[in-house]
């Protein structure tokens, strides 16, 4: 047991470093982590949004910003998002 | 822009300085109302009174050829009980 | 027994600092910082309010001013005032330099 590490001790060492959220929905995000709480809503900055839509793909860049922790499903650490 | 200067501290303040006011609200399912508020808790249940609801229709057939064809009906009702859960956006009358 | 440090580490493996409960960067700071500023508000439905941002409670309801509603890159609507319900939000993005 000495090894365990917490979920959110993961994401505590990802502060500073780029992040990859992907929510519940077809939306992702990636930018660098600054902070997050307990509910895990997360501040990024120099973030894109990545909305999958039938369509194709539509990026939108925004500046430091609040995520809702409610739509999060999962976070991939160190990734700066979809290659290409 | 101080916050301060318009008197509210906590997002509830701008609903209770609206009761008694006709204000308009947006609701999940592409609903709208507009009424006056009688009363609100912190669920955001609302009492409205001498209502209007706005009724978006679309043609799904006029839709499919991209154009954003949107039909209004509108109905009042008297007194209306809007579940909190429902409420995406309240708007109060612009403040003078 | 109270003062009795605890055992070195494995080597190799040492323990992470355990996360502390706040930090510099975190949502409230955050928040703290962008009250009265400009902000774009986005709902998980898509639609965007953008406007002064009033202030936020801890469920992150929102009451903001000079609010316009963008539906798909147009403005559908304008507000002098709205109250935004906090499970709606998706994020709140800073529109201006904090």
């Amino acid at each position: 047991m000495a090894s365990q590490i917490l979920p959110l001790e993961l994401i505590d060492r990802c502060i500073g470093s780029k992040i990859y959220v992907v929510m519940k929905s077809e939306r992702e995000f990636s930018g660098t982590l600054l902070g997050f709480d307990d509910f895990v809503n997360m501040v990024l900055e120099d973030v894109t949004e990545y909305e999958n839509t039938p369509q194709g793909r539509n990026s939108t860049k925004l500046a430091q910003t609040l995520l809702n922790g409610n739509n999060i499903c999962m976070l991939i650490p160190g990734s700066e998002g979809p290659q290409e | 822009m101080d916050p301060s200067a318009s008197g509210i501290q906590e997002p509830f303040d701008l609903i209770r300085l609206s009761l008694s006011e006709r204000v308009f609200v947006k609701l999940r399912g592409d609903r709208e109302v507009a009424g006056i508020l009688h009363a609100y808790d912190g669920h955001m249940n609302l009492i409205l009174s001498d209502v209007e609801e706005t009724i978006m229709i679309v043609d799904p057939e006029v839709a499919e050829q991209g154009q954003s064809v949107v039909n209004v009906a509108k109905r009042k009702m008297d007194m209306l009980f809007v579940r909190g859960d429902g409420v995406i956006l309240v708007s109060p009358p612009a403040r003078t | 027994m109270s003062d009795s440090t605890p055992p070195p580490p494995p080597a190799g493996d040492a323990p992470p600092a355990p996360a502390p409960p706040t930090h510099v960067g975190s949502p409230t700071d955050f928040l703290k910082g962008v009250v009265g500023k400009r902000v774009i508000v986005r709902l998980t439905s898509g639609v965007d309010y953008r406007g002064i941002l009033s202030c936020l409670d801890g469920y992150m309801n929102i009451a903001m001013e000079q609010t316009e509603e963008h539906v798909g890159g147009s403005v559908v609507n304008r507000y002098g005032d709205a109250f935004i319900r906090g499970n709606n939000v998706l994020y709140i993005s800073a529109a201006e330099a904090l």
